[in-house]
């Protein structure tokens, strides 16, 4: 579902992400995890199409992002950390609005299910700035949900949840996956990416430094034997004490 | 404390000019920054001929002038101002003063020592730009004055952001606290106004005679009695920055410095009682909940929650996405803006026509709304594109969030670009429709109805095209020039933004200049085409609107394609800064 190869950018002389390949197929759940500045926001937002890679090809199901970026982005769903939303549209419209973009016919069905499920249905008429920051992270979720992406990338899915919506939010990501999408999901919270994800991905310095899953990192180091993921991650990326 | 302002606001300054000089070696910003720097030389700093710059006003002229620009701004600002403290906060200042061991004046005092350096640099550009090229020594003293002036007007926009906040969240509550301050403003004013109308036909008499003796009367007058009470803050203020000479200067300062400590004191006391203010309403809410709860009727409470505007028209479920940006734009403007601001500029064009047309034959006030009507759909198309900013000026604060949209580029710059489109071609056509309709209420033998109609159609045909055309090129700049705009709602302020707004205007107008030249060569063409096939008069214009209107449309579309694939190409982390 998700291909990307070579995938390199460039920003000046800095290299930010350096000939990255790997692939998520439907239903997986790829964890990606790196030190501050490893690329992990760059390669993210490369592969939602707001940057453009200096080199490299990335697609998403049958569309290129160089060459059909429209038909790309059409699958997708970005989730950024902090919740992005237009000062003047209230809940209900940042869906319709959202439903137009992306060509979902059926949105006036959908639209107050989703606002169920999102305990949302009581603030269709609320301003973002009357929403709190759990609030405006669930609209943001429910306008990322409304067209059924295929893909979905979540940029620290948790951050400024409380307990309960750390357990829907991860409950969404595992229930989306189990339908048939294929997710990224970046963080440095390991206990999160141990319990959600099926694979993981750590770069460090723009490049990659394992991918597979635990196992499987494990098992091609044998050093890493009998730590635990934190410990795996620092011995990995060269951080710690 | 001094010493944390200073540092914060030295290194800001360093660190931010080390950045522009940074972003100087991408070509746009080199060229830009060149251009800036010529007009600056041409317009401001190139020494004119006649030896004086010519602000200079004679005898008491200036010091009026001056006096009456600060009390209309004090007046505007009152009246027509909004709740945004020129104090702000920013999120670092809030997560670092706020939790450090500072009291709330401390804090507050941090704040404005921190503003001084762009104040004083705003001083000191105000004051150079209007030289004239010559620059004496004395022009240090204007300098201080002028910064005088800046640092008080700052602390009394405060002082207002403050009341008005005040009064909008706990109504009452707040006007019973200061209903003593009210009362005697009022009676200043009301007797000021009274002594100023007894005066006025001597101060008329005088500016007949002689304009200059008219500005020494008008002098006298303002200083005297309950006039004197009520305009000496405004004289004492402005003294220092209209002085001539160091000794007068000196002899002017502590007045002004008197003025500046009062604001101070003023300041600190609103904020406080701000604050006081703001627990006194939670207090009065924790009552009202405690009374629900027991099951007693709760007091009334200040003044309801602002409802949001329902939407001005429902978003169709299915076609273009580009009319979705649209209808967001056309939602934000709707809902961002005050009824105030129209509902005041209609009872204003009524109220300039009823006195302009005092003393006048019947029917005179309905000639000159219309005339005001025409003048203000001009403004709306000419300086609208610069005022309404909901598109790319605002959304690329949501930069990555639009890119990660399915659209083409060029849809969504069209998109962007049509909302204030339409809510100014609604404003321009309201006005010229109104002009057409208050015409049939006045004979006009040189301009019959035919023709009339002729020109309304030429106008309503080429509004659309024309406005599209300007905001088109405001938002090719803010993507070109993303660092140079200041996006969202606010308004950056400060030396550099001065210069950078003016070149953007230069830029625009010669961008709008090229672009028009086809288009009016083209409406030239159809007109003589027109002429030839025997239209006349001033149904020609309407041909040439035509073929205006349609040229118009085809570069702004060309436009739109080519500012697509450049906002497809652009990277947000790179021009605005962003997550690596």
């Amino acid at each position: 579902m998700i291909d990307v190869q070579g995938l390199t950018k460039l920003y000046g002389s800095l290299v930010a992400v350096e000939d990255l390949s790997f692939a998520v197929a439907p239903g997986e759940v790829l964890g990606l995890v790196g030190p501050n500045g490893a690329g992990k926001t760059t390669t993210l937002r490369s592969l939602v199409g707001i940057i453009r890679p200096t080199r490299g090809t990335i697609r998403i199901g049958a569309s290129d992002m160089e060459r059909d970026a429209v038909g790309a982005k059409r699958q997708l769903a970005f989730m950024p950390d902090e919740p992005r939303l237009f000062d003047y549209l209230t809940v209900a419209e940042h869906l319709q609005f959202t439903a137009r973009l992306y060509g979902v016919r059926d949105a006036n069905a959908r639209i107050p299910a989703l606002l169920q499920e999102l305990e949302l249905g009581e603030k269709t008429g609320a301003l973002p700035e009357e929403l709190s920051r759990g609030m405006k992270q669930k609209l943001a979720i429910a306008c990322g949900l409304l067209h059924e992406p295929a893909v979905l990338l979540f940029d620290e899915p948790l951050t400024g949840l409380d307990p309960a919506g750390m357990r829907r939010m991860k409950h969404t990501i595992v229930e989306r996956a189990r339908q048939g999408a294929a997710v990224i999901l970046s963080s440095h919270l390991l206990h999160l990416v141990e319990e959600v994800c099926t694979r993981v991905l750590v770069i460090n310095r723009g490049r990659l430094v394992a991918i597979g899953t635990i196992a499987e990192i494990v098992a091609s180091r044998p050093d890493l034997q009998g730590r635990d993921l934190e410990e795996i991650f620092l011995a990995l990326t060269g951080g710690g004490p | 404390m001094i010493d944390a302002a200073l540092y914060l606001a030295g290194r800001s300054l360093v660190n931010g000019l080390r950045r522009r000089l940074r972003r100087l070696r991408q070509p746009k910003y080199m060229i830009g920054f060149a251009v800036g720097l010529l007009y600056y030389y041409a317009f401001f700093l190139r020494p004119r001929g006649g030896g004086q710059s010519g602000t200079a006003l004679p005898g008491a002229a200036a010091e009026v002038v001056a006096m009456l620009g600060l009390m209309a701004l004090i007046v505007i600002g009152w009246l027509f101002g909004n709740s945004r403290n020129p104090l702000v906060y920013t999120p670092a200042e809030t997560h670092f003063l706020f939790t450090a061991p500072l009291t709330r004046r401390q804090v507050l005092d941090f704040k404005l020592l921190r503003s001084q350096l762009a104040l004083g640099l705003s001083s000191l550009l105000s004051v150079v730009l209007f030289s004239g090229g010559h620059f004496p020594a004395t022009r240090i003293l204007r300098i201080a004055g002028v910064w005088l002036v800046f640092a008080t007007l700052q602390m009394h926009s405060a002082v207002t952001a403050l009341v008005r906040q005040s009064l909008e969240e706990h109504g009452v509550t707040a006007v019973r606290r200061r209903l003593g301050a009210f009362v005697i403003v009022a009676a200043l004013v009301g007797a000021a106004a009274l002594t100023l109308r007894a005066q006025l036909g001597t101060v008329q008499e005088a500016f007949v005679d002689d304009p200059i003796a008219g500005f020494d009367t008008l002098a006298t007058v303002l200083h005297r009695g309950v006039l004197g009470v009520v305009t000496w803050p405004f004289a004492a203020l402005v003294g220092p920055a209209v002085s001539r000479d160091l000794a007068t200067f000196a002899a002017r300062l502590p007045a002004a410095l008197l003025v500046l400590a009062v604001h101070y004191v003023w300041l600190i006391r609103s904020s406080i009682a701000f604050e006081e203010v703001a627990v006194e309403s939670a207090e009065r809410m924790a009552t009202r909940i405690a009374a629900w709860r027991s099951g007693r009727r709760p007091p009334p409470i200040a003044g309801p929650a602002k409802p949001t505007r329902r939407a001005l028209t429902r978003l169709r479920e299915t076609g273009s996405p580009a009319r979705a940006i649209a209808w967001k734009n056309i939602q934000s403007e709707w809902r961002g803006s005050g009824v105030r601001l129209p509902v005041i500029i209609v009872i204003g064009l009524i109220v300039v026509a009823w006195v302009a047309s005092m003393g006048k034959e019947a029917g005179s006030g309905l000639i000159v709304l219309t005339v005001l009507c025409l003048v203000f759909g001009g403004l709306a198309v000419v300086f609208g594109p610069y005022g309404l900013r909901n598109d790319l000026r605002s959304d690329l604060q949501l930069w990555d969030l639009l890119k990660s949209y399915p659209m083409r580029g060029a849809d969504l710059v069209a998109g962007e670009v049509l909302g204030p489109v339409t809510v100014l071609t609604a404003i321009a056509w309201g006005c010229v429709l109104a002009a057409f309709a208050l015409s049939f209420t006045f004979d006009v033998e040189t301009f019959p109805v035919a023709d009339r109609v002729a020109a309304l159609l030429a106008v309503v045909i080429a509004t659309p095209a024309a406005l599209a055309v300007t905001t088109t090129i405001q938002n090719a700049a803010v993507l070109f020039f993303p660092a140079w705009i200041t996006l969202g709602p606010a308004r950056a302020t400060g030396v550099e933004m001065i210069g950078q707004r003016l070149v953007m205007m230069v830029g625009s107008v010669v961008v709008l200049v090229v672009v028009l030249i086809p288009a009016a060569i083209v409406g030239a063409v159809a007109v003589a085409i027109a002429g030839v096939t025997g239209i006349t008069g001033v149904w020609l214009s309407v041909p040439g609107s035509i073929a205006l209107t349609v040229t118009l449309v085809f570069e702004v579309v060309l436009a739109f394609a080519w500012l697509g694939r450049v906002f497809e190409r652009s990277d947000p982390a790179t021009e605005i800064g962003g997550g690596g």
